[in-house]
């Protein structure tokens, strides 16, 4: 029993340092901010509107400021634990360095949510504005029988697929998201809804605020659940904090200015869709930002540039989280909870081609056929449950390690870890019951591939020693290199 | 052995002629060194383009001269040739004295001690039968210097395989050690997918793995060849850039880079591939570029 015990809670001792090839990024307070930003904003707020207001009615305005709340308190969690641990990776990483590989692979399941689905779920908002766009353009769409999932009356979501076939395509050639790219794509996006906001103003309707909180204060919080996808990625901060200049000042300096510039821009953009149409509206439309400006104008130009950012960014979103995807897959088939085929490369061009092929076909079914709201559901659960775990990481690494180096160290503790897992709690309430139960399936069903794959063929089964209480200390930040 | 030189008919370099020497030195050949001009312009009938000519070839009688000083004590032929193109002059010249290899010198818009790809050399990339050694631009060759080392690229792939052995024999006909190099631009990365800006130093490093295991098969097999040569610690350079990658490995000004023909171009023809040419752009030493089928 205790053997099974410490197989479970092995942890992966923590070597840093390894080589440098290339030049050392160094981050300053601007650039971290706009990693924030540029994570955050693109994912949701393009398309969240259309379920979440039905729900909260008007005062969707507050979900999102609920949502940023628990979102900026568990970044801040996140913040402390990427600064404590001497590892670079996701939240997948940090677990395994400090809560052992069960919990690890616990979070690793969250992941493949909070990254392979939110892709098919972005891919989905991605085919939405396209087709828009197309619309506007060509005054021709996509029929819907292919571009909509079965449950919504089609066959499958070609636009969506296409988009994940061509990001696929982009990354086994190499393509990354360089700090500049990201900071294009920043000014791309806000501008876009800084133009959404500018143009929905003229068509201001007060009444529409009429019946505020139609469902009351259950109501908000059922909204913040809807919502909370648009703030998946306010994390990212925390794992650049390894390069970041000063992390112990401009780290959580850069979460909360990160959160402060996305819940501003998401509440402007609520109140002021909820101006130019009447609540009721919102109901079941795509591309919502655009198609409410065309109402406005009479025209179909504001609507044409809004689909046009839109069809830009989240592009560059469905990018990057189908990059972090693999890249979680690569770590996790290196330390052998995941078979080997995943941390192939390609010779040429270095990147992990059937692993990425992989995830594209899986993720491209996905976006094909499961309707968005499903998707964007199953990413929130993911998202706040590795983030309730991260929070509980903090906690549990305070008690066990009081005196190792951190980056940035919480102040208050226990308070904002606690708040954190209670706000996620909360939120995960909020989710509808059949989220739950198939994300509670899925979970079990991938430990269940754990303890029958992952377990044996553990990394950490090879060598012997690095039982549960190999402690890691911030020395071990300066071992040696490794061989090269 | 034989090697010609291509020379340009109007401007004196010492790079090419210095690497020409190196190799001849090397492999105790004997030096073609050839200058090529234009053919005149057939139909101006009244050869107004005749004092044009006239200037190049005289131009052209300087820079052999001086070519025939700075190879002094070697064997050394000097040919003057008129051709549509300079390339196709060159090709010419191949078909006419079968040479072992040809040697050419940098693009002049290229920085210093690297080599620079213009239009004549690239040409020669893409169509010549017998390997071609580049100069990278300034280099330079004490009088006495002989390659001590072949440095062969090695990407992982059974063409370049054949080039490790083709390598691996000339190193061991001029008594030099061989060294096997990888050479890779890590990805990117991406800033906001919250995955560690790291992420891509464990890509690097499992490549690294990859290749030594590669590695280590091939250079069994050439220590299993008659008359191995000596083999260096092979080596893997990866950097942002292929320079950094390249000078991510330690290089002497006794080394020489081999670098194998794409598996895409035709066959028994140096063409040269995307990464390969990227790995020749930015190589510090000169580099011989082999067809497939390989060095004779």
């Amino acid at each position: 029993m205790t053997m099974l015990r410490e197989q479970l809670l092995r942890r992966k001792p923590t070597a840093a340092g390894g080589e440098d090839y290339g030049l050392k990024r160094s981050i300053g307070l601007f650039a971290l901010t706009m990693i924030g930003v540029g994570a955050t904003i693109g994912t949701g707020i393009f398309y969240v509107l259309s379920s979440a207001v039905p729900t909260a009615g008007p005062a969707v305005i507050w979900s999102f400021v609920i949502g940023g709340a628990v979102a900026g308190v568990t970044a801040l969690c996140y913040a402390e634990l990427a600064g404590a641990v001497p590892v670079s990776g996701s939240t997948y990483s940090y677990a395994y360095a400090t809560l052992g590989e069960a919990p690890a692979m616990g979070v690793a399941a969250c992941l493949l949510l909070e990254y392979g689905v939110s892709t098919a779920g972005v891919a989905v908002g991605w085919s939405q504005y396209v087709n828009e766009l197309l619309d506007n353009l060509f005054g021709w769409r996509i029929p819907p029988e292919l571009s909509n999932a079965p449950e919504q009356g089609g066959i499958l979501n070609l636009p969506a697929v296409i988009v994940i076939v061509l990001c696929a395509l982009l990354l086994l050639r190499g393509t990354g998201e360089s700090a500049v790219v990201n900071a294009v794509m920043v000014v791309v996006k806000l501008g876009v809804l800084v133009f959404f906001v500018a143009v929905a103003l003229t068509g201001w309707n007060a009444d529409h605020f009429a019946d505020f909180a139609p469902a009351g204060f259950q109501g908000i919080v059922a909204g913040a659940g809807i919502i909370f996808f648009s703030f998946v990625g306010l994390d990212a901060v925390s794992t650049a904090g390894g390069e970041a200049k000063n992390p112990k000042r401009n780290l959580p300096i850069a979460i909360v200015l990160a959160l402060v510039i996305v819940v501003t821009a998401y509440v402007v953009v609520a109140i002021t869709a909820v101006g130019a149409q009447a609540p009721e509206q919102f109901d079941g439309q795509t591309a919502g930002l655009s198609v409410i400006l065309e109402s406005i104008i009479g025209a179909s130009w504001p609507g044409t540039i809004v689909a046009a950012g839109a069809v830009i960014s989240i592009f560059s979103v469905t990018l990057v989280v189908l990059y972090g995807q693999t890249r979680i897959l690569f770590a996790m088939s290196r330390d052998g909870m995941v078979p080997p085929v995943f941390s192939k490369l390609n010779p040429r061009t270095l990147a992990p081609g059937r692993n990425t092929m992989i995830v594209a076909a899986v993720v491209s079914v996905l976006a094909a056929v499961v309707p968005i709201n499903f998707l964007l559901e199953m990413t929130s659960i993911g998202t706040l449950v590795a983030f309730l775990v991260v929070s509980v990481a903090v906690i549990i690494l305070r008690r066990r390690e009081p005196d190792i180096e951190r980056g940035f160290t919480l102040p208050l503790h226990p308070l904002i870890p606690i708040l954190s897992i209670l706000g996620c709690i909360w939120i995960i309430t909020q989710l509808r019951p059949i989220t739950i139960v198939v994300f509670a399936i899925w979970t079990v069903a991938f430990l269940v591939f754990y303890w029958f794959y992952g377990r044996t063929h553990s990394a950490l089964a090879r060598p012997a020693g690095s039982g549960p209480d190999v402690p890691f200390t911030s020395t071990i930040r300066n071992a040696p290199e490794g061989k090269r | 052995m034989k090697i010609l030189v291509a020379v340009n008919p109007v401007q004196r370099s010492v790079a090419v002629l210095d690497l020409a020497a190196m190799l001849a030195r090397s492999a105790d050949a004997e030096l073609i060194v050839a200058a090529v001009l234009p053919v005149g312009w057939q139909p101006l009938a009244r050869r107004t383009d005749g004092e044009w000519l006239g200037h190049l070839g005289e131009s052209a009688d300087v820079v052999l001269d001086h070519a025939a000083s700075v190879l002094a004590g070697l064997k050394a032929s000097f040919v003057q040739r008129s051709a549509k193109s300079a390339h196709r002059g060159i090709v010419d010249l191949i078909e006419e004295h079968s040479p072992d290899i040809v040697v050419v010198g940098s693009s002049s818009s290229g920085a210093i001690g690297r080599i620079a790809i213009g239009s004549v050399n690239g040409a020669l990339l893409h169509a010549s039968p017998v390997p071609v050694a580049i100069a990278p631009r300034g280099f330079r060759a004490g009088a006495s210097v002989r390659i001590r080392r072949l440095t062969a690229a090695y990407g992982g792939s059974d063409a370049a395989r054949d080039l490790v052995i083709s390598a691996a024999r000339v190193a061991a006909d001029i008594g030099s050690r061989l060294r096997l190099a990888s050479f890779a631009v890590g990805p990117e990365g991406s800033v906001t997918a919250g995955v560690g800006l790291e992420a891509e130093r464990d890509i690097a490093e499992e490549w690294i793995r990859m290749m030594d295991e590669s590695v280590d098969e091939v250079l069994s097999e050439v220590s299993e060849m008659v008359g191995a040569p000596q083999l260096d610690d092979a080596v893997v350079g990866v950097g942002d850039s292929w320079a950094h990658a390249m000078d991510d490995v330690t290089w002497t000004p006794e080394d020489v880079l081999v670098i194998g023909s794409s598996s895409l171009g035709p066959v028994a023809r140096v063409f040269v591939g995307s990464n390969a040419t990227k790995v020749l752009r930015s190589s510090p030493v000169p580099a011989i570029v082999v067809p497939r089928g390989g060095l004779r």
